[in-house]
Formats: structure tokens, sequence, C-alpha cells
């Protein structure tokens, strides 16, 4: 069962087309992982499947009905979506910010409810950023500042969440606790989660099912124990690798090549023999 | 851990108002400030009824105010309060009108009298002027249908599949020069008389406004309150960047559509009753953010500083110089205009947006 999904979907910026007929599945309560090389597209379809970009052709599918015809605050209430880079506004605190994920849930005379509060609270304490709430976020880190606004797509509840590389700016240990984050919420909370990463290694860990995007097209899907090989690397980005199991988890790991050397074996150069001084004779 | 999850959580630093199945968020801070603001301005009103040629005791203006009868029934009733009004509603008008505008901008250097709102107004008055309508019951209505032509001209402008906020203020202030010198080659055409009638509508002066200005400006703005009360909360979202908003269901194009066009209607509306007041818009909304801390800039304070901002203002112009009566657009102005350099200024530095 896919409650999201697109179908011949082309999106193009002016007269780029970066997608072309796409047709992709998002399946339910998995963690689904799109990757491939840059400007392959990945970034570009998962803002389609949040409704920040329109298709030019095709449609994306919410329920088996197209986003465009659905009022954005339906979407709103079944779809969270985290950009690469969302700003905030100057000065605002850590639990105003949060809360705001609730928009789609309140009415002009409805601001706040206890669900509201429930929701609020919840987000915050699953991403740790409770004892934050009064701290404005301009003084956060990089990697609280990430958690923060986990908090407000969280506190939005959607059964569907979307995050575009949230691991971007974040150093490898941040990098781990936002990815196990995502993985302990689709777990508890069964939540379809799908996003863009850059690393393919750390897709492949955190992946429940694996897409593989190259010039505006899937070419591989699935688990990742199942997708991952040195061919489909070499094919989606251009590099020679070893795929062995991983010593942690047992899942696919890739390595690179042998790392760059001069070729020929240094000699040391004939002419400049005597003021050379490693030589003993 | 447990404490925290106990502890009842809303957003840091808002309160609850619960009136039967509603709820409202209500910042605490700003209700702080709103109250010691409204005290600010009940005394600088007060203060202005009483202070002038002649001074008024504190106890006879306030009898003349609650309709009690007082001596002092002619300068304050007919002459003073009459003008008092008409500066609370254009600075109240003024002050949302340039948080509305510096809200949708997201900048605080966009205010009506920045981005050629006031300008507009000015050009189609003054030239209104030179072509010999001078009553006071019709120029207002220029001076509106200026502002909405020139905010429509500059939104065409900028208009390029989608409104940006930086390209929107460049263009306004371009718009802005252009329409200040069709103002002035209006005012060298016309005749002597005239220019130097327009030359004091263009400072913003509040002299000779009573009731036949302060009643249809308070009637418009009483009609306006449901849009503001609905801006006061569709602000809140327009602060976060265009994909964070829309993803949490946010009709952004819509949402700053009308928030526009209201703090423009607003913007032209005031310039209509006292000419362009300038500054009043630019600095009562950031100087209000400030005082309430809040993540976007508050409307009702920015409305009771538009006021007091005014108010005082007028009450400085009409005193400083006596027997000589300054426009109180002049003294806003000489306040303002350091602070408008001081904002560049800090931009430039790297400060924040």
């Amino acid at each position: 069962m896919t409650r999201l999904s697109t179908r011949g979907l082309t999106l193009a910026y002016e007269d780029r087309t970066v997608v072309d007929s796409l047709d992709l599945d998002i399946p339910d309560g998995e963690v689904t992982v799109i990757v491939g090389p840059n400007a392959c597209g990945k970034s570009t379809t998962l803002r389609a499947l949040g409704r920040l970009l329109k298709p030019k052709g095709g449609a994306v599918l919410l329920d088996g009905q197209a986003l465009a015809e659905l009022p954005t605050r339906r979407i709103a209430q079944q779809i969270g979506l985290l950009p690469q880079t969302p700003v905030a506004p100057e000065a605002i605190t850590v639990g105003d910010l949060v809360a705001r994920g609730r928009q789609p849930h309140q009415r002009w005379w409805r601001q706040w409810s206890e669900a509201d509060e429930r929701a609020v609270a919840d987000a915050m304490e699953r991403t740790d950023v409770a004892a934050l709430a009064d701290r404005p976020v301009d003084e956060l880190s990089g990697g609280q500042r990430q958690r923060v606004w986990i908090a407000m797509a969280l506190a939005q509840e959607t059964e569907l969440l979307l995050l575009d590389e949230p691991t971007t700016y974040l150093d490898i240990a941040h990098q781990v606790e936002v990815l196990d984050l995502v993985r302990q919420l689709n777990h508890d909370k069964g939540r379809t989660v799908a996003v863009v990463l850059h690393d393919l290694n750390q897709a492949a860990r955190y992946a429940g099912h694996l897409v593989a995007m190259k010039a505006g097209r899937v070419v591989a899907e699935g688990p990742p124990s199942e997708v991952v090989t040195a061919e489909l690397v070499r094919e989606v980005f251009g590099l020679d690798c070893v795929v062995v199991p991983d010593p942690v988890t047992g899942g696919p790991l890739i390595v690179p090549g042998r790392p760059w050397q001069p070729s020929p074996p240094p000699k040391t150069p004939p002419t400049d023999s005597v003021s050379s001084p490693v030589r003993t004779t | 851990m447990t404490s925290a999850s106990i502890r009842p959580l809303r957003p840091t630093g808002y309160a609850v108002l619960r009136p039967g199945p509603a709820a409202f968020l209500l910042h605490r801070r700003s209700l702080v400030a709103a109250g010691t603001l409204t005290l600010a301005l009940a005394a600088v009103s007060l203060a202005y009824l009483c202070v002038g040629e002649s001074f008024v005791s504190p106890a006879s203006a306030l009898d003349v105010v609650l309709g009690r009868p007082s001596p002092d029934e002619l300068v304050v009733g007919t002459l003073r309060a009459p003008r008092l009004v008409v500066a609370l509603l254009v600075g109240a008008a003024f002050g949302v009108a340039g948080a509305l505008i510096q809200t949708v901008a997201r900048n605080p250097l966009a205010s009506p009298d920045v981005i050629g709102i006031s300008q507009g107004a000015s050009a189609v008055t003054v030239g209104a002027l030179t072509f010999g309508v001078t009553s006071y019951t019709v120029l207002p209505y220029l001076s509106v249908a200026g502002g909405l032509l020139a905010a429509l001209l500059v939104y065409l402008a900028a208009w390029r599949g989608g409104l940006h906020a930086a390209r929107f203020v460049v263009i306004g202030i371009g718009f802005a020069i252009a329409l200040r010198s069709v103002t002035t080659l209006f005012m060298t055409k016309g005749e002597y008389v005239v220019a130097q009638q327009a030359q004091v509508w263009m400072a913003g002066s509040l002299n000779g406004r009573g009731w036949e200005v302060s009643e249809p400006l308070g009637w418009a703005l009483v009609l306006l309150l449901p849009a503001v009360a609905w801006a006061a909360r569709a602000q809140r979202t327009v602060g976060l960047d265009d994909d964070t908003a829309t993803a949490l269901g946010v009709r952004l194009g819509r949402v700053r559509f009308g928030l526009a066009l209201l703090g423009i209607v607003l913007a032209s509306l005031a310039t209509g009753a006292a000419g362009p007041v300038d500054f009043v818009a630019l600095l009562a909304p950031q100087i209000a953010r400030r005082l309430t801390r809040t993540a976007q800039i508050p409307l009702v304070c920015s409305a009771l500083l538009g006021a007091v901002i005014v108010v005082l203002g007028d009450l400085l112009a009409r005193r400083l110089f006596a027997p000589t009566e300054l426009p109180v657009g002049v003294l806003t102005a000489a306040v303002g205009a350091p602070y408008l350099i001081w904002l560049i200024v800090r931009s430039r530095n790297g400060g924040t947006r």
C-alpha cells in the first residue's frame, strides 16, 4: 500500500526538464531514502511530493487524489516537510517555533488546544529539545537547530514526513543522531518517512526502501541489501568501488576504490644528486 | 525529563485566553507593552489637550472630554480635540501599515513612505491642487487613490512570476524618487499660493484638520478592524521561509497579497488625512518589536506607538517654535531620518536582515 505516489511526473525549472515522467511509490510505514548524484532530481522530486513545486506534467497522488486538487491545508495535515535550509523568524524562541508546526490544525478562533499542547510537548521530548524551549533559535548550534526544525515538523503530526537532506550541515555525530531519530519515529509511530540523503552508506544503513535516481529517473529501488551493488554504484555515480558487508549491521557497505597515488614510484631526479641529504653511499 | 513532560507547555512567552470554545494566544510581554503604551498615550493625549497658546488644567480638560460643562469648552473641545483625534487615527494607521509592509517585504527599510506609496498620494494630491481642486472633502480621496495607484505600479514592476521582497523594496524606492520629482514638477508649474499650500500638505500637517477629516477616517479604520485582526494572526506564518510556510499549509501568495493590500490601504488613508507624515510607519513597528521581543512585528503595539509618536510630534510641532507652527512631518522626519541611516549602516555591517 502506498498513500503517496507519482504518476508520469514531469518537473522542470523554466525550460530545463529535471524529472521526466516519473512513476514512484513511497511505501507506507517505511523509511524511504532517495539517493543519486548531484542534480539528479532527487530534491526536486521530494519538493514535488510536498507540493512545493508544481508538476509540468503528470501528478503527485495522495490517497489517489492529485495534490494540485487538494486544499494546501488538508495536505499539511497529512504531509509534513522539512526543506533543506529553513529560515526561522528573527529572535523566535524554540518553543514558539515548534508550536508553529501546529498551524494546519489551528483556526483563527482556536489558536491553541490540548491536542496542540500534547503534540508540541511530545515533539520536543522526542527530539530532546524540551530543555531549550525558552532559548532563541539564533543562539543554538547547528545540530540543536536541526533538531528543533525536526521537532516543528513532528509537531505537525502528519502520517507522512519528507526530509530534504536533513544531515547536510551537521558533523558525523549529529548526522547519526538525526538519522537514528528518523528511524525511531518510523518504528514507534509507524510513520512513513521519505528522506533525500547525500551519503550512500548512510542511505544503505537507514533505508528500508532505497531509491537510486540518475538524470531524473529511477535506476533501481528496493531493500538496500538487494539494490546496493558495485555495478549500481558505477552506473549511478560513475564510481568504482567494492561492496562489503558492514561490520556492524551486516548490510552493504560501499568502499570506494584505492585513493589516487602518483603512478610511477617516486624516483630521485638524476640532476640533483649532490645536494640530496638522504643519499648514503 | 518527567518534570518537562508534566509542565503545561505552551509556546514560550504566551498565555492562552479561552472565551467559551475559542482559544486565543496572547504574548505576555506584548500585553504588558500594550498596557504601558496605552497609559503613555493617554498621558500624551491629555498633555496635548492642556498645552497650547493658553494652558488648560488637566482637570478641566478631562471635564470637556467627559462631556461635563467647562469654561474651556472652546479651546479644548472645538480647537484641540478634533485635531488630537486625527493625530491618534493617523498615527495608528501608519503604525499598522508600516508593520504589515515590513512583514511582507521582510525588511525593516520597507515602509509606505520609503517604497513610494506616500509619494504617489502626494503626486496626485499636489497635481489636483495645481488644477484648482482645493476642497478638503475631495483631496483625501484623491490621495488614497494616488497611494493605491503607486502601490499597483510598484507591484506590477516588481512582479516576475512571484514577488521577491528585495526587488519590491528597490523598485519601490525608485518609484518614490520618480514620483517625488513629478510632485516637484506640479509645484513649479502651479501658482505661488497653490505651491505654498501644497508645500504645507507635503510636509504632513495636522493644522486645521477637524471632525470632517477624522470622521470618515475613523469609520474607514473601524471597517478595516476585522482585517487587522486577521492580519495579526496571518502574519505569524509569513515570517518563516516560503517552503516551510507552504509545508504548513499556508496559501502564501494570498496571505502576502492580503497583508500588503491592507497595509497600502491604511497608509493611503492616513496620508490622505494628514499628508505624508514621514517615518512614523518606519519607526513605530521597529520600536514596538524591540519592546515586545516577539518573532513578528506586533500590530497593536505598532498602532499605539504610531499614535504616541504622531500626538507627541504634533504637540512639539505646535509648541517648539511657538507662535510659529511646524508641520508634524518635519518633526517625525528629524527623528526618523537618523534612524533610517542607522538601519542602513547596520545592515551593511552584516547585521540581522
